[in-house]
């Protein structure tokens, strides 16, 4: 696949397994417009792929002490990302080519948004998050 | 995205309901003052080394003590009350004091290691200075015990007569609770008044784990 | 007093005769409450402002005991001037590191404002967006209360409440205070 044509997709698991936020971002890299390029039955795929690694991080995540777990799980040519907070919010991405260091980088700068987000005396853990603000990190670094 | 097949849980669903309104943060609804950075511009270092008063904290605290036993039914309550407080609490500092170790953080696996982190780290984080003591509850398994010989929210607090039961340490044992949830060490911490002779409000926060942990434990030990 | 000296004195009693403490801790435990506030009230933003005004006035009456004692001032403030310049220079130094401007001043003397470029209360927050708490709700409100709670006990009535805040994306954070009047030898008015 182009390097050009890379398309990411990005969810936050809360503690109860429910999604708080979720996005899709094409390659800014190469020329990239940051439009993702997903087939429709692709995205539908990204959610279940993203889902079923959560077994696996289960196990993981008490074999390491790392919050940044790297590629976690496998489906075909597509891989699942993981970094784990400290309040046990999984942040996941689904993407088709390992670089274990961009996306250190893209979840070290959501995990900072993340952070800003709950110390907000408004925001409680496991709601919803319906800003924009993740869209920069993707730029920046995927 | 698809929704209705999505493999996610709904926020409906579950044992305990997650908070029922969803956050519009930094959406674009809210008006924004041109003179003050919005809360991602703003570094979370800013706030590290700042210092406020004592007595501000001592005030305001015991302030919220009295205003929430206006709408209890006894000591437990009131407990209740004020450890959700430290809940709230506790859950935002977990996450900064990780944040600020940047790519040395570490989260803990291991009951002792995550309990080191609250009478250590956290603890000198927010009140400077290390819990007093650390120690397993020979008895039981599955209880650990932190000790603080002053906490700093009994200092200022005039606890009612009808209340004279109360621990105010409630707040903190709110902290160390979400700390554990957090980490996935779910557990229920309760603060307990433990005199000695040269501290007359000295506490014992009284942690005791759910089953699954030690379960967890256990494996972890073997394998 | 001068105004300068004033500014010394706040300084002095912040660095040497305050004890200190984590501004974070300050700052969640007041945003718990308020958050608390708003859900027990179930988003009734007048009746948050009210209550939060209530217990600000609550800690005013005991806390001027702690300013007194520790900036050790003597005398009685000779007008209401010296009174604004007191609350800024020591009052909010001593207790939130912070010295608001003095401003807008109306022309009997009676009315000033604080302006606030820095909150700590305010930190990492961001209001609601129900579409009603920018509007309705003054998350700082409990300042009002104690320095209503404060003057009162030294014999003067104030009205305070804030005009504009960051937080409601105004371009300041503003408090209106105003001398209703000098109570002579009278107990003061319980308000509970």
């Amino acid at each position: 696949m182009a390097g050009s044509s890379t398309s990411y997709y990005f969810v936050i698991i809360g503690t109860k397994d429910n999604p708080l936020y979720e996005a899709e971002f094409g390659t800014f890299k190469q020329g990239g417009d940051g439009v993702p390029k997903f087939r429709e039955e692709q995205r539908h795929m990204n959610q279940f792929i993203a889902h079923s690694s959560l077994d696996c991080i289960e196990d993981l995540q008490w074999a390491s002490k790392e919050m940044y777990l790297k590629a976690v799980d496998k489906f075909n040519n597509t891989w699942v990302s993981c970094f784990l907070t400290g309040g046990n919010i999984k942040l996941l991405l689904v993407h088709d080519a390992r670089s274990d260091e961009p996306i250190r980088q893209f979840f070290t700068d959501v995990y900072d948004m993340y952070c800003k987000t709950l110390m907000n005396p408004f925001y409680e853990v496991n709601m919803a998050i319906r800003s924009q603000i993740f869209k920069a990190a993707a730029k920046k670094y995927l | 995205m698809n929704r209705e097949t999505s493999p996610f849980r709904t926020p409906s669903t579950g044992a305990s309901p997650t908070p029922k309104h969803a956050s519009l943060t930094a959406s674009t609804n809210l008006r924004y003052s041109l003179t003050r950075k919005s809360i991602y511009d703003r570094h979370l270092n800013r706030t590290k080394t700042s210092e406020l008063s004592k007595s501000a904290f001592a005030f305001l605290f015991g302030e919220m003590v009295q205003h929430a036993q206006k709408k209890v039914y006894g000591v437990q309550d009131l407990e209740k009350k004020l450890n959700q407080h430290g809940y709230a609490v506790g859950q935002r500092f977990l996450e900064l004091l990780l944040w600020r170790d940047g790519r040395t953080a570490k989260r803990e696996t291991r009951i002792l290691g995550i309990l080191q982190f609250i009478s250590h780290s956290l603890y000198r984080a927010i009140f400077q200075k290390a819990a007093d003591t650390l120690e397993k509850v020979r008895e039981n398994e599955d209880e650990y015990m932190i000790s603080d010989n002053d906490p700093l929210v009994n200092a200022y607090v005039s606890v009612p007569k009808e209340m004279s039961q109360l621990n105010c340490g409630a707040f903190i044992a709110g902290i160390i609770e979400a700390v554990l949830d957090g980490h996935c060490f779910p557990a229920k911490v309760t603060a307990h008044t433990a005199p000695s002779e040269l501290w007359p409000g000295r506490t014992v926060f009284l942690i005791k784990f759910e089953p699954d942990v030690l379960e967890r434990e256990a494996l972890r030990v073997g394998g | 007093m001068s105004s300068a000296s004033r500014a010394r004195l706040g300084e002095e009693v912040w660095k040497t005769r305050t004890d200190k403490i984590n501004a974070e801790l300050v700052t969640l435990t007041y945003g718990s409450v308020v958050a608390q506030l708003c859900k027990d009230l179930d988003g009734d933003y007048a009746e948050v402002n009210k209550q939060l005004d209530k217990m600000g006035y609550n800690i005013g009456l005991r806390l001027i005991e702690d300013f007194l004692a520790k900036s050790n001032m003597q005398q009685k403030c000779a007008n209401f001037r010296d009174t604004a310049d007191v609350i800024s220079k020591v009052g909010f130094k001593m207790f939130l590191n912070i010295t608001p401007t003095i401003a807008n001043w109306n022309s009997d003397g009676k009315q000033f404002s604080l302006l606030f470029d820095e909150n700590p209360l305010a930190d990492f927050v961001e209001l609601p967006d129900d579409g009603k708490a920018q509007a309705e709700l003054w998350y700082s409100n409990m300042l009002c209360g104690v320095i209503r709670g404060a003057l009162e006990m030294v014999q003067m009535q104030v009205d305070a409440h804030f005009v504009s805040d960051l937080l409601r994306g105004h371009d300041t954070t503003e408090m209106k205070i105003t001398l209703v009047r000098y109570i002579d030898d009278e107990l003061p008015q319980d308000d509970e």
